[in-house]
């Protein structure tokens, strides 16, 4: 017993000196945010600061745009999310549940297309939404996002679909209902754990994304958070440095608070379906 | 059942269409709109000057907005890029000076030579910064201002030194060097004249200082020039500066860190800069911070400074080019040079110069070669990488010269 | 209310696979297809002519002067031959190869570590090690960038502090940035760093999947712990270190961001170019768009032959039934 537990002590402290290497650079970006510009700049870092200070707070928020710009994010990742967790998951049944003819052919288009780099297709793409006049909309970045999103999670749910116990679905079968209906009654609510952790992928990758949301939305009234973010750092003159960590840490916020709420189905349903591939 | 499938299936469909097509959206060009498109500096710093000129051009035009833009030099050009391939350019851009010889070249802009006498103080345009927006006898660029370098200095930490005023020559400003970093021993890393180990604005300043040049045309084509003799002697002259004056990186830019973040927290008695760096030494040494002009290897003269700047531009495939000149013309009026000059800036004619530092700088100037492939060179950092491997004792100057100069010779002839 | 289905199931009881099936093929023909459009809509809406376009634009001269115009001038295989007799692409190549083995790696190995370290701690430092690793992976790159050069920074980062306190040497003032190494080990540093969480909680998920019957039984059989590991929970966890290996390669051989903007546009020379740096530095920097198509083909090509390997195992797995 107590050799186990001493052990255990030792996996424990291994634990918590690997979260303070992996966490220092949060840690550092928020202590900084705290800082008086002189302790920012100074020569002998603090880990505390002496004199916190909410000023860089007050300048990130009060910078134009600030909340036009989280509310575009909000709004453009909602949507994008939702939209394509439903095309996902019918494509995705279509894949596990079904044979035809194509088949093989769609699923390496869905790997294919991740193959892509981004940067080659920004010309092209900005041609195309031009052409639909989606220019400089919330809708043009939303499309491109579907897109963005579309092939890993079709693939990802794919594998959670497959996932699921044949037993189940044919105990639906043999009571009387046809294969959708089966799926809709019975095997979704075992996929909801897969569902929320590809969405949560979705959410993070486009809630991230700069290049397209730069390029492609002009007016600051509509830019995102990151691109709102690239401001700080755009001008020739001074970089506020104070106030572009607090400006990184209340972007940061809402990711986090998202996530800690859907921690735990995470966990649960990366596993559902990925270990049974 | 069979229902159901496709109720779901049809569903599933319309989202989709919804999605992909969703070109009901209100967000038109309205028939009445100036887009214009500015650098964000003109957001933080002279939001003013740019209401002033929309007023009036709103007042002249009525029925016509003006939607500024405003842009960040990191990517603008990429923007830039994208909205000429799809025909949705802005009506007025803001362009560096260095920036606009490609475009210029590449037919990206509309003629302005016609409008040219309606532009304030158009005939007497400083050489330099026209001279950016003119190609093959035309006028496309509108010279919006100009900014120059000088030295920011503590007059503390100077005096301390028994420095008593600012010198007169590179080899008087070499001594005071060595005097300052003997009076500041203790601090660590402390430099006498903070120098980012590749800031090639102020390094090629003494290439042209000792006659050199970065490229010259011969017989049609570009040819590197930093292997000359003169290029060598000033890039020598500025080796020997950096190692007695400047504890920088000797692989950072002028940017990281910025000059006066090192200058506040005490570790620079000095720093080269343009002249609003007087704006951010900090709360501790505002009071005694002054500037002069950096002085050349001659005695009594100004050492030539690189004439940095914007114009203003009217991309071609822009319908508005008559109105969007207009806008140019209220936004470089001689009231807003005056506003622009007093937030520090040098404005775009001569008849309108003052006598403040920055503005003296200016007098004695250089240009990078007018060449539509010179963003490569900076994209390539050619010129950073030479400064580098000279300061870090790699290469030898001739060496590391010989190399750049013919790594610029291949890239300005590429087609 | 009878169902054609059901009653063709009870009838044949006997030999109810083969009936579905018969029905299958004509009644849910088109079911599947009905499915997928939407996403096949949606993708070729949006994706198919930018795909063309790019295979055209590589066939292409097509700079900015062209681009203006919107019309390029034929020039066949130029622009890949050019690519192709570049040393500098051959270099970056071989760089970027390395620098993805680096990474997946480092990653796949060190996600797999913590996954095993979740499992053997305590209820709170689990929590506690979660909680830190969402953090990590919620901050967005560009952010994630900032901080990470504000610490390593030659003025007064906190790194260089820490490390001369620490005696480990006299970093004061320390250069990161002043070799082709050192930057890149900087990047990897950032990549893997923030691609662990999502690998580690994958993983840790998947091993708490691992039944544990299988492992009390190898061990009440003497297996070592070593062992137990290799022939118990790494078959288990083969499907998704597949997956997550094959992802881990598409990303770090096509990573831009982190890379660019940490070692930053003024170091940036052909000496420390990464491939995505020179798709961009070469096709968009120099406004080379027909070349720019070129090198994303090119890169499309070897990025599918690294994970040609584990894509296919991953489309095999998945075809059991």
């Amino acid at each position: 017993m107590s050799a186990r537990s001493a052990r255990r002590t030792g996996w424990n402290v291994v634990g918590v000196a690997v979260f303070v290497v992996m966490v220092f650079p949060v840690f550092w970006m928020i202590s900084t945010a705290f800082k008086p510009t002189d302790e920012v700049n100074s020569q002998t870092p603090t880990w505390f600061s002496g004199h916190p200070t909410v000023q860089h707070f007050a300048d990130a928020i009060h910078k134009p745009f600030f909340w036009d710009s989280v509310k575009n994010s909000v709004i453009i990742v909602l949507i994008a999310v939702a939209i394509s967790m439903v095309l996902a998951f019918l494509a995705a049944v279509a894949l596990a549940k079904y044979r035809f003819t194509g088949r093989k052919l769609f699923i390496v288009l869905m790997i294919g297309i991740q193959m892509l780099p981004g940067a080659g297709l920004i010309i092209p793409l900005y041609v195309v939404l031009a052409r639909y006049h989606q220019v400089d909309t919330l809708t043009g970045v939303i499309v491109v996002y579907i897109s963005a999103v579309l092939p890993f999670s079709v693939w990802t749910l794919r594998g959670f679909i497959l996932g699921i116990p044949k037993e189940l679905e044919e105990a639906a079968m043999v009571d009387g209902s046809t294969r959708l209906g089966a799926f809709a009654r019975i095997l979704l609510p075992l996929v909801a754990p897969g569902l929320v952790a590809t969405s949560v992928f979705a959410f993070i990758t486009s809630w991230n994304e700069y290049i397209f949301a730069r390029i492609l939305l002009n007016d600051q009234s509509k830019q995102t958070v990151t691109v709102w973010l690239s401001y700080f750092l755009g001008t020739s003159r001074n970089t506020d440095w104070g106030a572009l960590m607090a400006a990184s840490t209340l972007t940061a916020i809402p990711v986090v608070v998202f996530f800690l709420l859907v921690q735990r189905r995470i966990a649960f349903g990366l596993t559902a379906g990925a270990v049974k591939g | 059942m069979r229902l159901r499938v496709v109720a779901v299936a049809a569903m599933a469909v319309l989202l989709g269409l919804v999605a992909a097509t969703a070109s009901a959206s209100p967000q038109r060009a309205q028939a009445n709109k100036l887009t214009v498109w500015l650098q964000v500096d003109a957001q933080s710093g002279w939001p003013d000057v740019v209401a002033a000129a929309n007023a009036q051009f709103q007042k002249d035009h009525a029925g016509w907005t003006v939607d500024v833009q405003y842009q960040n030099w990191g990517d603008h050009l990429q923007k830039f890029d994208a909205t000429l391939a799809g025909g949705n350019t802005p009506d007025v851009i803001e362009m560096g000076n260095t920036e606009m010889v490609k475009y210029m070249a590449a037919g990206a802009f509309s003629d302005l030579s016609s409008f040219k006498s309606s532009f304030a103080n158009s005939g007497s345009w400083l050489k330099g910064l026209a001279a950016s927006g003119t190609y093959g006898g035309k006028t496309y660029g509108v010279p919006y201002y100009a900014g120059s370098r000088v030295v920011t200095y503590r007059t503390d930490a100077w005096n301390k030194a028994k420095i008593k005023k600012p010198p007169s020559s590179l080899a008087q400003f070499t001594a005071y060097a060595k005097k300052l970093a003997a009076a500041n021993k203790s601090v660590k890393g402390f430099s006498p004249v903070y120098i980012a180990g590749t800031d090639w604005y102020f390094a090629m300043s003494f290439v042209y200082d000792y006659g050199g040049s970065i490229a010259k045309t011969q017989g049609g084509k570009w040819v590197g020039n930093l292997d000359s003799k003169q290029s060598i002697a000033g890039l020598t002259a500025f080796k020997n500066f950096f190692n007695v004056a400047s504890k920088a990186s000797k692989t950072s830019d002028e940017n990281h860190p910025a000059p006066y973040d090192v200058y506040s927290q005490g570790g620079a008695a000095s720093i080269i800069g343009p002249g609003w760096f007087s704006c951010c030494v900090g709360t501790k040494y505002k009071g005694v911070t002054a500037q002069f002009v950096m002085p050349s290897h001659t005695a009594g003269q100004a050492m030539p400074g690189f004439l940095g700047g914007s114009d203003l531009a009217v991309p071609a495939p822009s319908k508005n080019a008559a109105l969007a000149a207009d806008w140019i013309k209220d936004f470089t009026s001689t009231d807003a040079q005056r506003a622009l000059q007093a937030k520090g800036n040098i404005p775009n004619a001569t008849n309108l110069l003052g006598t403040s530092v920055n503005e003296r700088a200016a007098t004695r100037s250089w240009f990078v070669p007018a060449a539509k492939h010179w963003v490569d060179v900076e994209n390539g950092n050619i010129l950073r990488n030479m400064l580098a491997q000279i300061l870090k004792g790699k290469l030898t100057v001739k060496q590391a010269a010989a190399s750049a100069s013919d790594n610029i010779t291949s890239v300005l002839n590429g087609s | 209310m009878t169902h054609p289905d059901g009653m063709a199931v009870a009838a044949e009881a006997p030999r109810p696979r083969r009936r579905r099936l018969t029905r299958a093929a004509i009644g849910r023909g088109t079911v599947p297809y009905l499915l997928i459009l939407p996403v096949v809509g949606v993708l070729g809406a949006l994706l198919a002519y930018p795909i063309y376009r790019l295979v055209i634009l590589s066939l292409q001269k097509y700079t900015l002067f062209e681009l203006i115009r919107h019309k390029g001038v034929w020039v066949g295989l130029d622009n890949f031959s050019s690519i192709l007799h570049d040393q500098v692409f051959w270099h970056t190549v071989l760089r970027t190869v390395i620098f993805t083995v680096a990474n997946v790696g480092l990653t796949i190995a060190g996600g797999l570590a913590l996954a095993l370290l979740l499992v053997r701690v305590s209820g709170w430092v689990r929590i506690l090690l979660t909680s830190g690793l969402v953090l990590v992976w919620a901050m967005p790159q560009v952010v994630a960038v900032q901080v990470w050069y504000w610490m390593t920074n030659y003025q007064n980062g906190v790194v260089n502090y820490v490390l001369t306190q620490l005696h480990i040497g006299d970093f004061f003032q320390h250069d990161w940035y002043a070799s082709t190494f050192s930057q890149l080990s900087l990047v990897t540093l950032l990549i893997v760093w923030g691609a662990l969480p999502f690998v580690a909680i994958t993983l840790y998920a998947a091993l708490s999947q691992v039944p544990r019957e299988l492992v009390e039984a190898a061990e009440i059989d003497g297996a070592r712990p070593r062992r137990v590991f290799l022939d118990v929970t790494l078959p288990i966890l083969t499907p998704v270190l597949l997956i997550l290996t094959s992802l881990s390669i598409l990303w770090d051989f096509g990573v831009f961001t982190q890379a660019y903007l940490l070692i930053g546009p003024s170091h940036i020379t052909p000496g420390n170019y990464l491939m995505s740096i020179y798709l961009f530095q070469e096709g968009f920097q120099k406004a080379d768009y027909g070349k720019g198509s070129a090198i994303s083909i090119v890169m499309l090509v070897i990025v599918a032959a690294l994970s040609f390997f584990y894509v296919r195992k991953m489309v095999r797995v998945g075809e059991v039934e």
